[in-house]
């Protein structure tokens, strides 16, 4: 892509490939200071979730319907795939990242093939099952929005349907296929 | 509604932080703190991001890939506006915040296209990111079709936001 992009600005316009990057560095570096504030924030409460133990009861009332879809996993990438759903239902990705790439090595038995269970679990976090989109919201309050969560429905439909989608087309596929 | 949301989960946390006896504050305080750490590593990636997404637009690459798509968009239910959105979010969420961000100051952030693009930000994921961390922790070498399921998956979400939207 960056590259393609450069063969045709040097077509269009040579004399703007700099100033371009430059001004796009300049907005990078606004973003990061933007969303220092925010994640900030919502790190804050997290912590805080985590403190009074409220991420782990969420997890476990999540236990029962990971065992339904994943089928038979050893208790730690149980526990590591429950974990990685409930940060990505509060919206914290990097909070979840860690979890799944532990889930992941877990359902690994060494095969070069993905299993059911492995691809379960990333067409479940690629749908971003996150229920609530706290950097649009900040984002959004930022821009000077009336009601910045007036978004929050919409995304929660958006997010639990494809998401279903994604669980009902791994499971139909890979049904009859032995595969893990 | 939606507004009262996030405020009330917010006072639940700390109250229930309070019954616990959590020390909210110090919690918090230690919580945010990671904030920085986080930005400052992920810094890099994200100027490298705005770099690449900036020269993807300003050279016209984009233009011509959204008019050759619109048509197909437009058959979705999907304004053409978001339709570079839509062609990066699978790719990098900061690319994605970039164009967030931009539609937000070009339509206006409570426009219907700010709002779907919000909707449409908020419940998708980077399929190519997550998929090839995900798998390079593995032995796995082949994927199979977890790319296409996710990619089905996210153009069925961007309908389905764009829908909703018309209501709010």
């Amino acid at each position: 892509m960056i590259i393609s992009s450069l063969v045709m600005m040097a077509i269009v316009a040579p004399s703007s490939v700099v100033g371009t990057m430059m001004e796009a560095a300049k907005m990078g570096i606004t973003m990061c200071i933007e969303f220092i504030g925010i994640y900030a924030v919502w790190m804050g409460i997290m912590q805080v979730m985590d403190d009074c133990k409220l991420s782990h009861k969420l997890s476990k009332i999540l236990s029962r319907p990971v065992q339904y879809i994943f089928g038979k996993t050893d208790a730690e990438t149980e526990k590591n795939i429950c974990l990685n759903i409930a940060s990505n239902i509060i919206g914290i990705g990097s909070a979840a990242t860690p979890y799944g790439i532990k889930a992941m090595q877990g359902l690994d038995k060494g095969d070069k093939r993905a299993t059911r269970a492995m691809i379960m679990l990333v067409v479940i976090n690629s749908t971003g099952i996150q229920l609530l989109p706290t950097t649009v919201i900040g984002m959004r309050a930022m821009a000077g929005s009336i009601s910045p969560s007036c978004i929050l429905w919409p995304t929660v439909v958006a997010t639990f349907l494809p998401t279903i989608l994604g669980i009902l087309l791994v499971a139909v596929i890979y049904r009859r296929k032995k595969h893990g | 509604m939606a507004d009262l949301f996030i405020p009330i989960l917010i006072a639940f946390i700390m109250i229930y932080a309070l019954i616990k006896g959590v020390d909210a504050y110090t919690a918090f305080v230690n919580g945010a703190k990671g904030a920085l750490p986080l930005m400052a590593s992920l810094m890099p990636f994200i100027i490298a991001m705005f770099v690449a997404v900036e020269l993807f637009r300003n050279s016209g690459l984009s233009t011509y890939l959204c008019d050759f798509l619109s048509p197909l968009f437009r058959v979705l239910g999907i304004p053409t506006e978001l339709c570079e959105l839509t062609l990066i979010r699978p790719f990098s969420s900061n690319a994605a915040y970039v164009l967030l961000r931009d539609i937000f100051s070009t339509y206006g952030v409570d426009s219907y296209v700010g709002k779907c693009a919000s909707v449409i930000m908020g419940s998708s994921d980077t399929i190519f990111y997550v998929s090839s961390i995900y798998f390079a922790s593995t032995n796995v070498k082949k994927t199979l079709l977890t790319i296409p399921i996710a990619l089905i998956c996210n153009v069925a979400c961007a309908i389905i936001a764009c829908f909703c939207c018309r209501f709010i």
